[in-house]
């Protein structure tokens, strides 16, 4: 994946380039001293236009949360939505809802500018009557979190381009080991198996996936038709599995309650004690920890690459 | 001779649906390979066809059996088409005291016992409330019924978002609520079963009592019926069944209403050939409901609750209209 890394390079070079004109090589003082008014295209293929550094931050959105403190905008974030726990120190800021917003708190904190994941309900749209300005941030693959630590670089004026270097970097460093593995072994990677007849697990372009592909293993829904397929008891069976890896929270099955599911103990993962936990925080959330998520789901499927 | 037959063409129905729902599943299987898993081959297949599939089929065999047995006992019992131990809130009453059970954490052999106990007492209270004032009508079932089930839907929902502690099992229950006979273990089919043969052997014994009954009270009485006794082991019976089934499948209505009610029309009304006849063919009827709910939209499976409301609730307003005389 070195080519990632030269195309990035790349388009940071013409970034530059293009912004310091045709005789400057180096970056253009100008645009050192400020980056704006800045007009961004978010991931709603909005253009938005930041006409000052922004002071005022509101984050609808965990990872966002997350992003913003690792580019060290922590202080300048006064909101955030109810799952933001990452860092600890996130989760003292004001709260502004959960699945619902609560609008009124969002446009009673005056914020200059408002982070927002994707929202079907028209929340954006409110949002923006109430004339905020919102720019909406929703990364879902490993390949858009470097893509977000760059736009939230440009959108609050921090060096985004090095934290998405970085975390380029850590998650490259897992594939290189990963790489010529001789076996990939079939990952189950359980999502939710409230109704156990069909068990929601992880398909191609969701980022849980990728992970999955990073750590070098073969996901056994690859090549299902969603990002979030549900499989019955039967066909989880067929493909044999070995490994079954729960996100584990406090509400949901533990490796004994799966391993006792009837029928299964003829799967490889069952029979070789090879159902195995993951912190749900980490991996749930296509966050500046990939690198970190990636290294611990490949200590899970490959662990004989970390001794 | 003739309830010979009809017993012996409805079993052989029943297995022929047992049939197509061992056959059909979301992986495909060739018949060679499923009789081969129902010998013991001890390959994925086989595990598939019988700790999955077969659990699957003879519990919805179950589950619509006792409802359709139930059903056809109430029906005899308040002289009324429309009961059944969903309208009446039997089910209802079964799954609060089910859930009751499990928020509680009583051990899983617990459940069954707990929802005939919550059967019991409101299959009883129907009774009551539908003598409040000599005869049962119609309408004084279908009303308790309705109040019945909204107390008893409003408890659960209580139940299961009032406390922290009861957020741990909070999925488990709601997918059980969800009905339908997805994933059931061998220990819990076996308790059921048994609940099953026991509510059964009540209900064939009972059968010929419960047709005295369809002449009124009083000539129950002359014919040496004790009114009293007699209701007494029909509601019991009804609970076994409507229990057992509830612990197994959460709530699936309208079995119970039609099955028994179209086989009036086709072999009469006579309870010793109702009840055997009403069980084979429930339990016929739920197994190709549940290969319905999985193949219809397949990949994605619809509740099988979904499946026989979509039939049954037509059928019931059709049955509700002939009776309206009835109910004036």
């Amino acid at each position: 994946m070195r080519s990632r890394v030269v195309v990035l390079l790349a388009v940071l070079l013409l970034t530059l380039a293009s912004c310091g004109g045709a005789v400057s090589v180096s970056p253009s003082p100008r645009v050192a001293a400020s980056p704006f008014p800045a007009t961004l295209s978010d991931f709603q293929n909005r253009s938005v236009t930041v006409p000052s550094r922004p002071e005022r931050l509101v984050s609808i959105g965990p990872s966002i949360t997350a992003f913003l403190f690792a580019l060290g905008a922590g202080p300048r974030v006064i909101g955030v939505d109810d799952f933001s726990d990452e860092p600890a120190e996130a989760a003292t800021r004001e709260h502004v809802g959960g699945i619902k917003v609560n609008f009124e708190k969002v446009v009673a904190l005056k914020p200059d500018l408002v982070f927002s994941v994707k929202f079907s309900d028209g929340t954006i749209e409110k949002l923006q009557a109430a004339s905020l300005n919102v720019l909406v941030v929703d990364p879902q693959s490993v390949s858009d979190v470097a893509k977000t630590a760059t736009l939230l670089g440009k959108a609050v004026g921090a060096d985004g381009e090095a934290l998405a270097r970085s975390i380029q970097q850590r998650v490259d460093a897992v594939r290189a080991k990963t790489a010529n593995v001789a076996n990939r072994p079939r990952v189950y990677h359980e999502i939710d198996a409230s109704d156990p007849a069909k068990i929601f697990t992880v398909g191609p372009g969701s980022y849980i996936n990728d992970l999955i592909e990073i750590a070098g293993g073969a996901n056994i829904a690859a090549r299902a038709a969603s990002a979030y397929p549900q499989l019955s008891a039967e066909e989880i069976l067929k493909t044999d599995p070995e490994i079954i890896v729960l996100a584990a929270d406090a509400y949901s099955p533990k490796p004994g309650d799966v391993a006792a599911r009837q029928g299964w103990s003829i799967i490889a993962a069952v029979k070789n004690n090879r159902i195995l936990t993951i912190d749900p925080n980490l991996i749930n959330r296509p966050g500046p920890r990939v690198g970190e998520a990636a290294e611990a789901y490949a200590k899970l499927v490959h662990p004989e690459l970390f001794r | 001779m003739r309830t010979l037959s009809i017993l012996a063409f409805l079993a052989a129905a029943l297995i022929v649906s047992a049939a197509a729902g061992i056959l059909v599943g979301a992986v495909a299987i060739g018949p060679g390979d499923v009789l081969a898993a129902l010998f013991g081959s001890n390959d994925t297949s086989g595990t598939i066809i019988r700790e999955l599939r077969l659990p699957r089929v003879l519990g919805a065999a179950l589950v619509g059996g006792s409802l359709a047995t139930a059903g056809a006992l109430l029906q005899g019992l308040l002289r009324n088409p429309l009961a059944d131990p969903f309208v009446t809130g039997t089910s209802a009453g079964a799954t609060l005291a089910a859930v009751a059970a499990i928020v509680l954490g009583l051990a899983a052999p617990l459940v069954p016992l707990a929802a005939f106990a919550g059967a019991l007492v409101t299959v009883t209270l129907v009774w009551r409330l539908a003598r409040l004032g000599g005869g049962t009508t119609v309408l004084t079932v279908l009303l308790a019924g309705v109040v019945l089930t909204s107390f008893a839907g409003a408890v659960v929902t209580f139940l299961l978002v009032s406390s922290d502690r009861l957020a741990l099992q909070l999925r488990a229950v709601l997918g059980w609520l969800q009905g339908g006979v997805s994933v059931i273990s061998w220990p819990e089919l076996g308790v059921a079963a048994l609940v099953v043969a026991l509510g059964l052997g009540f209900a064939l014994v009972l059968a010929h009592r419960v047709d005295a009954y369809a002449f009124g009270e009083e000539t129950a009485a002359t014919l040496g019926v004790d009114p009293d006794r007699t209701t007494t082991a029909v509601l019991g019976a009804t609970a076994l069944l409507s229990g057992a089934a509830v612990a197994l499948a959460g709530l699936v209505g309208f079995v119970g209403l039609v099955i028994p009610h179209a086989l009036r029309f086709v072999i009469g009304a006579t309870h010793r050939r109702l009840v055997p006849a009403s069980f084979l063919t429930g339990a016929a009827a739920l197994v190709l409901a549940d290969l319905g709910a999985r193949t219809i939209i397949a990949p994605a499976e619809l509740p099988v609750g979904a499946i026989t409301g979509l039939i049954g609730a037509p059928f019931f307003l059709a049955l509700l209209v002939r009776s309206r005389r009835i109910v004036i």
